[in-house]
C-alpha cells in the first residue's frame, strides 16, 4: 500500500464521479463513496495511515485532511449548483398567497374578562361563576338592599314571570335576572369561612333601553376580600396593583366618595382618561378621569346577613363593567356592537 | 340638584373660587357634573349653579343649606343659617284640626293657616327657583318650594276654602277613590297609598302630589300650609305605582328630617310675612305624638383605622364631626379614645360605626389614605374545572375557523318557540323592554341565527359562530349550553382549487374533533327536531366508558322556513349544533397514562360491502369493531356507493380496515383471517356481500 499514491488516485476518481453527478441521489452517493464513515474511500485511508512508517504520518496525516476538505467542498458547491438548477426549472411564483387555514377569535368581552381572571389570580383570587337567574335574597336582601330600597332604582330589574328552580336552597327559586355578579359572593360567604378572596366575572341584566353606553346585559366582574385586619389602604392597593396591570404602568387612579348599600365606606374609582393621557378630551368630557369602577369596605350588614363576625372580619368588594372597559381599551365606539356579533368588528381581535 | 352659588355663599363662607369649590366637592362625593354660569351678582361678584349629583343615602343634601354644612366642614368656616324669626304672638284658637290615622306611615303633620294675598315672587326669590330648575308659580307656592329648596324639607299649601271643613286627615286611600292632581291627571287611588283629606275627599296624594281642587290659584284667601314627616318606603311604594316621581317624592322617599317640619314652617310663615304675601291666622298645630329617641353611635378611635388603614388624629375626628352636626362627646369611663356620637335627624343615612367612619375618610380625603396588598393567609384554590373546560372549547372551535358571540339571554318568543319542544316550558320575562326580547331563551340557536344572518346581510357568505351560554327553561332552570353554527364555504378560497359548500359532515367533524379535544367519543343517531331539516338531524350522545350513552345535543341542517323567517337571504344552508356542557369535563385527561409507541408494522385491507340503504352505517362500524379481533386498530370509511351495479335500495360501503399487533408483525394469513371474521359477521348481521 502507498498512500501518496492512493490520495493521488482518490483525487483522480473523485474528479471523475463529481462530473457525472446529476441529481441529488448521484451526489448522496459519490458523497457515501468518498466520505462515509466506514466504508468510504478518504476513511479507508485514514485507517490505513495507522501503518505507515512513523516519519512520514504527519505529512501524510496532513495531505489526507487537505483531500477530505477538497472533497467536501466540491460536494457542497456541487450540491448548491443542483439546487439552484432545479429552481430554475420547477419555479413556483412564491408571492402568491398559500391557503387560508381558517381560524375564529374569542370574543372581544372574553379576552378582556380573561385578562382581568389573569391578573385576579396572580394576586391569589378564586374565581367563581353563578348563575344568571337569581333569588331576591342573594341579589338584594342579604346585600343590604331590602324591599322598597331606593337604592334598587340604581339597578332596575328584570323579574320573570313566574320562579324556576334557582342553584342551590329550593326554598329560594329564581324570581329575576341578576344585576350584578354579587349573588355569587353570598353564595360563596355562606358556604365558607374566612379567608374569601374571589372574583365573580359574568353576565348582568339591567332594564336601561339599549343606547351607545347602556345595554340590557352586559358583563361585569365583582371582586371580594374578607379576612381579619383587611383595610381600605388594600383596597386601594390592589385595585391601584391591577389598573395598572391592565391599563398602564403609568396609569393614575383616584378615589372619590360614593354610595352602594353593600359597602362602607364606598368609593367609585377614576383612571386617567386612557385617550388624552388626563389632558382633557371629549370622551372624558374635558375632566381627564374615567370612571372605571365602583368599590368599598363590606357593609357590616352584609357580614351579619351571611354570619361573618363584622367586629373580627373586615373586606372589601369590587364591581367592574367589562364592557365599558373594553370600549375603552379597544375605542369602540358602542357597546351594542358587543352584541352583534359582525366578524368584521371580532376579526379584529387576537385568536 | 342645582346649587346657585350666591345662595350657598349667603349660608356658608366660601373662600375659594367656584372651580374649586366644585373640585373639592366632587372629591367628598357630590359629583359636581357641571357649572353653569350665571349673570354676575349686582356686587359684581361671579356666580354660577353647579349641578351635583347627590346620592341616594344622602336626602339631607337636597338643599342648600345641606351643602353649605359639607362646606363649612370642608374649609372650617362657620354655617350661617337664616337668623330665627319669631312669629307674632297669637291668643286664637287654632283653625284647623289634624288627624293621622296611621302614625307610622306619617309621624309628624305640621299644619298652619294664613291669610294671603296672590300675586308674583318677589325677583329674588323667583331667580333663585328658576336657577334649581324650578317654575315660580305664585308667591305662595314658590315659598314652598323655596323653604323646601332651602331646608331640604318638602312643603305644600292647600287652598283652605276649598276644604269642606278645617278638618286635615292623613289616610290611606279608599278603593275606586280617584283624586286629579295639579298636573291635571286623574288617578286612582289605592288602598296602601297615603292620601291627606278634608272630611269629603282626598285633597293631596301625601308626600307626593297635591290636588287640583284645592290648588293654590289667583283667586286663593287663605292657605293651608304643610310640613309633614311621611313613611319613606310609604312614598315610594305610592310614587311606583302611580309612576310619579316629584320634587316632594324624591326628597320623602329617600328619608325627610323628622325634626324639619317645624323649623320649614316657621320659616315658611316667616317669608309670607316678609315678602309681604300672607299673615298666619292662629297657631301652628304640630301634631307629633311620639318623637323618636336620639340616635347614637358608639365611635372607637382604633376602628377608624382599623377599617382605613391609617390613623387619623382624634383632633381632625371631633371637629369633622361637629360641623357635620354631629353631637360628640367622650364614652365616660373609657380606657380607650372613644366617643359617643349622637346623630343629628337630618342624617337618616348614619345609623352605625361604619357611617361615621365614612365621613371621617371623606373629609380626609380618599386619596390621602395610603395603598398597601393584602398578605395571603391562605393558599389559593385551584382554577374550577369550568375554567379549563370553557377555555378548552374557546381554543379547539377558534382552530376550527369559529368565531366566538355572545348573544341575549332575552329573544322573541315565536323564536323561542321554534326551537322548543313544549312551549310551556319557556320563561317569560315579567317587564320586558320589547316584544322582540320578551322571553328568556330555551336554547342558544336562535340568537346565534340571528348573527349569522347580521353578518350575511352585510355580505359575509362564509360564517361560522359559537356560543357558550346559559339556557332556561322552567322545568330546569339555568344551564350552561354550546352553540355552533356554520354556513358557505367549507374550504378557504384559493386559486388552486375549486371551493366546497358546506355539508352536515362539516358540522359533525367540527362537532367530532370538539369531543376528541376533551378524549370523547360520540355517537349520532338519525332524530328529529323540530327547527332541524328532516332526514338531516341527528341526537348526538356522549359515549362514556361503559358502553353507555348520554344524550348531550343535536346537530343538523337549520329549516330553510325558520332561518327565512328570521331574515335569513340566500340559499346556503346553515348548519348547527348545540350541546349541554354539564358532561363535558377533561377528568380523562387526569390520570392519562401513555401508550407505548408501536414497535411493529401495521396492515391496511380494504373491504367493500353492499348493504341496504337503510341501515345505518354506525351500526357496519359496529359490527366491523365488534368481529375483527383485538389486533384492529382503525377502521376509516373511505368510500360510498350508490349507482350502477349496484342493486337498487342498497348501497356500496368501502372502510379501510388497519391491523397491528403490539408484539410482532403481523402475517398475511392472520390479518386475511381477520378480514374473512369481519366479512361472516357483516353478512350474518346485515346480509351484506362483499364486492
Amino acid at each position: 500500500m502507498n498512500a501518496p499514491t492512493d490520495i493521488t488516485a482518490i483525487r483522480t476518481a473523485f474528479q471523475t464521479d463529481l462530473q457525472a453527478i446529476a441529481t441529488e441521489q448521484d451526489l448522496q452517493h459519490v458523497r457515501d463513496r468518498y466520505l462515509g464513515r466506514k466504508q468510504g474511500a478518504v476513511a479507508t485511508l485514514m485507517r490505513s495511515l495507522a501503518k505507515a512508517p512513523p516519519e512520514t504520518k504527519p505529512a501524510l496525516g496532513k495531505s489526507t485532511n487537505a483531500l477530505k476538505r477538497e472533497i467536501e467542498q466540491a460536494l457542497s458547491k456541487k450540491g448548491t449548483a443542483l439546487r439552484t438548477s432545479m429552481r430554475s426549472t420547477d419555479s413556483l411564483d412564491v408571492t402568491l398567497p398559500g391557503r387560508e387555514l381558517a381560524f375564529g377569535r374569542r370574543h372581544p368581552l372574553t379576552i378582556i374578562r380573561e385578562q382581568i381572571e389573569t391578573i385576579f389570580e396572580t394576586m391569589g383570587f378564586e374565581i367563581l361563576q353563578g348563575p344568571q337567574v337569581e333569588d331576591d335574597y342573594h341579589n338584594f336582601e342579604a346585600l343590604n338592599m331590602p324591599a322598597d330600597h331606593p337604592a334598587r332604582d340604581m339597578q332596575d330589574t328584570f323579574y320573570l314571570d313566574q320562579s324556576i328552580p334557582g342553584t342551590g336552597n329550593p326554598a329560594l327559586p329564581a324570581t329575576l335576572l341578576r344585576t350584578h355578579t354579587s349573588g355569587m359572593q353570598i353564595r360563596y360567604m355562606e358556604a365558607h369561612t374566612p379567608p374569601v378572596r374571589i372574583i365573580a366575572p359574568g353576565l348582568v341584566y339591567r332594564r336601561d333601553t339599549p343606547d351607545l353606553t347602556h345595554s340590557p346585559m352586559f358583563m361585569q366582574v365583582e371582586g371580594l376580600l374578607v379576612d381579619q385586619g383587611i383595610t381600605m389602604a388594600d383596597l386601594k392597593g390592589t385595585l391601584v396593583e391591577f389598573l395598572r396591570a391592565f391599563f398602564d404602568t403609568d396609569t393614575k387612579v383616584t378615589f372619590r366618595p360614593s354610595f352602594f348599600p353593600y359597602t362602607e365606606p364606598s368609593a367609585e374609582v377614576f383612571i386617567s382618561c386612557v385617550f388624552c393621557s388626563g389632558n382633557g378630551c371629549s370622551v372624558c368630557k374635558e375632566t381627564g378621569w374615567l370612571e372605571i369602577l365602583g368599590c368599598g369596605m363590606v357593609h357590616p350588614a352584609v357580614f351579619e346577613a351571611i354570619g361573618y363576625d363584622p367586629e373580627l372580619y373586615t373586606g372589601w368588594a369590587f364591581g367592574i363593567g367589562i364592557d365599558r372597559v373594553a370600549l375603552l381599551k379597544y375605542r369602540v365606539e358602542d357597546i351594542r356592537l358587543f352584541y352583534d356579533n359582525d366578524l368584521r368588528l371580532l376579526e379584529q381581535f387576537p385568536h | 340638584m342645582r346649587v346657585l352659588v350666591s345662595w350657598l355663599r349667603e349660608l356658608v363662607e366660601v373662600p375659594v373660587s367656584i372651580e374649586e369649590l366644585a373640585e373639592a366637592l366632587t372629591l367628598r362625593g357630590f359629583e359636581v357634573g357641571a357649572i353653569e354660569p350665571q349673570t354676575p351678582n349686582e356686587d359684581g361678584s361671579l356666580d354660577a349653579v353647579l349641578d351635583l349629583e347627590i346620592t341616594t343615602n344622602r336626602p339631607d343634601c337636597l338643599s342648600v343649606i345641606g351643602i353649605a354644612r359639607e362646606v363649612s366642614t370642608l374649609y372650617a368656616t362657620d354655617l350661617r343659617p337664616p337668623p330665627s324669626f319669631s312669629l307674632p304672638g297669637t291668643d286664637s284658637p287654632p283653625l284647623l284640626t289634624i288627624t293621622v290615622d296611621d302614625p307610622h306611615l306619617c309621624p309628624r303633620y305640621v299644619g298652619a293657616v294664613a291669610s294671603v294675598s296672590v300675586g308674583s315672587s318677589p325677583p329674588w326669590i323667583a331667580k333663585r327657583l328658576e336657577a334649581s330648575d324650578i317654575r315660580p308659580v305664585n308667591n305662595v307656592v314658590d315659598i314652598t318650594n323655596y323653604v323646601m329648596l332651602e331646608t331640604g324639607h318638602p312643603m305644600h299649601a292647600f287652598d283652605f276654602d276649598k276644604l269642606s271643613k278645617p278638618e286635615i286627615r292623613v289616610r290611606l286611600g279608599n278603593i275606586g277613590e280617584t283624586i286629579k292632581t295639579i298636573d291635571g291627571v286623574e288617578r286612582h287611588l289605592q288602598s296602601e297609598m297615603l292620601t291627606i283629606a278634608d272630611p269629603e275627599q282626598a285633597c293631596a296624594v301625601a308626600g307626593v302630589m297635591g290636588g287640583a281642587d284645592s290648588e293654590v290659584t289667583e283667586a286663593t284667601q287663605t292657605v293651608v300650609l304643610e310640613a309633614a314627616y311621611f313613611n319613606p318606603i310609604s312614598i315610594r311604594r305610592t310614587g311606583k305605582r302611580l309612576a310619579l316621581t316629584t320634587d316632594a317624592s324624591y326628597r320623602f322617599e329617600r328619608g325627610a328630617d323628622v325634626a324639619a317640619p317645624a323649623t320649614a314652617m316657621t320659616r315658611a310663615l316667616e317669608l309670607l310675612i316678609t315678602t309681604k304675601a300672607g299673615t298666619p291666622q292662629g297657631p301652628i298645630v304640630d301634631h307629633f305624638p311620639s318623637p323618636p329617641a336620639p340616635i347614637v353611635v358608639r365611635l372607637r378611635h382604633s376602628r377608624i383605622s382599623h377599617l382605613l388603614g391609617q390613623q387619623i388624629d382624634e383632633n381632625f375626628v371631633t371637629p369633622t364631626l361637629s360641623r357635620l352636626g354631629f353631637q360628640v362627646r367622650p364614652e365616660p369611663d373609657s380606657n380607650t379614645t372613644t366617643w359617643q356620637v349622637q346623630v343629628p335627624t337630618f342624617r337618616v343615612d348614619v345609623k352605625r360605626e361604619e357611617d361615621l367612619i365614612e365621613e371621617i375618610a371623606r373629609h380626609h380625603g380618599y386619596d390621602r389614605l395610603p395603598t398597601t396588598f393584602p398578605a395571603l393567609t391562605r393558599p389559593p384554590s385551584l382554577p374550577a374545572p369550568w375554567r379549563a373546560r370553557d377555555g378548552l372549547v374557546r381554543r379547539l372551535l377558534t382552530g376550527c375557523g369559529f368565531s366566538e358571540a355572545i348573544t341575549y339571554a332575552f329573544i322573541e318568543r315565536a323564536s323561542a318557540q321554534s326551537v322548543s319542544e313544549d312551549s310551556e316550558n319557556i320563561v317569560a320575562l315579567q317587564n320586558p323592554l320589547s316584544e322582540t326580547a320578551s322571553v328568556l331563551r330555551p336554547s342558544l340557536v336562535p340568537g346565534l341565527l340571528d348573527s349569522l344572518i347580521h353578518n350575511r346581510r352585510r355580505e359575509r357568505q362564509d360564517i361560522r359562530l359559537f356560543e357558550i351560554g346559559s339556557r332556561f327553561r322552567r322545568n330546569e332552570g339555568e344551564s350552561q349550553a354550546l352553540a355552533v353554527a356554520m354556513t358557505g364555504s367549507a374550504t378557504s378560497k384559493h386559486w388552486s382549487s375549486p371551493d366546497r359548500r358546506s355539508d352536515f359532515f362539516d358540522i359533525v367533524g367540527v362537532v367530532t374533533r370538539l369531543f376528541a379535544g376533551f378524549g370523547r367519543q360520540i355517537a349520532l343517531e338519525q332524530a328529529t327536531v323540530g327547527h332541524l331539516v328532516p332526514g338531516r338531524t341527528a341526537c348526538i350522545s356522549l359515549l362514556t366508558t361503559h358502553e353507555t350513552r348520554t344524550p348531550i345535543g343535536e346537530i343538523g341542517q337549520l329549516c330553510p322556513e325558520f332561518a327565512t323567517r328570521r331574515g335569513l337571504t340566500g340559499s346556503d344552508p346553515v348548519f348547527v349544533a348545540e350541546l349541554d356542557l354539564r358532561p363535558l369535563s377533561l377528568d380523562k385527561f387526569d390520570r392519562l397514562q401513555a401508550i407505548p409507541v408501536p414497535r411493529h408494522p401495521s396492515m391496511s385491507r380494504d373491504l367493500s360491502v353492499e348493504v341496504d340503504d337503510s341501515l345505518p352505517a354506525a351500526e357496519v362500524r359496529g359490527t366491523i369493531l365488534a368481529s375483527a379481533g383485538s389486533n384492529l386498530v382503525q377502521v376509516k370509511e373511505i368510500d360510498l356507493y350508490q349507482g350502477e351495479e349496484i342493486a337498487t335500495g342498497a348501497v356500496s360501503l368501502s372502510y379501510r380496515l388497519t391491523f397491528r399487533a403490539p408484539d410482532r408483525t403481523l402475517t398475511d394469513a392472520e390479518v386475511q383471517s381477520s378480514i374473512d371474521a369481519v366479512l361472516g359477521a357483516l353478512a350474518e348481521s346485515h346480509r351484506a356481500k362483499q364486492r
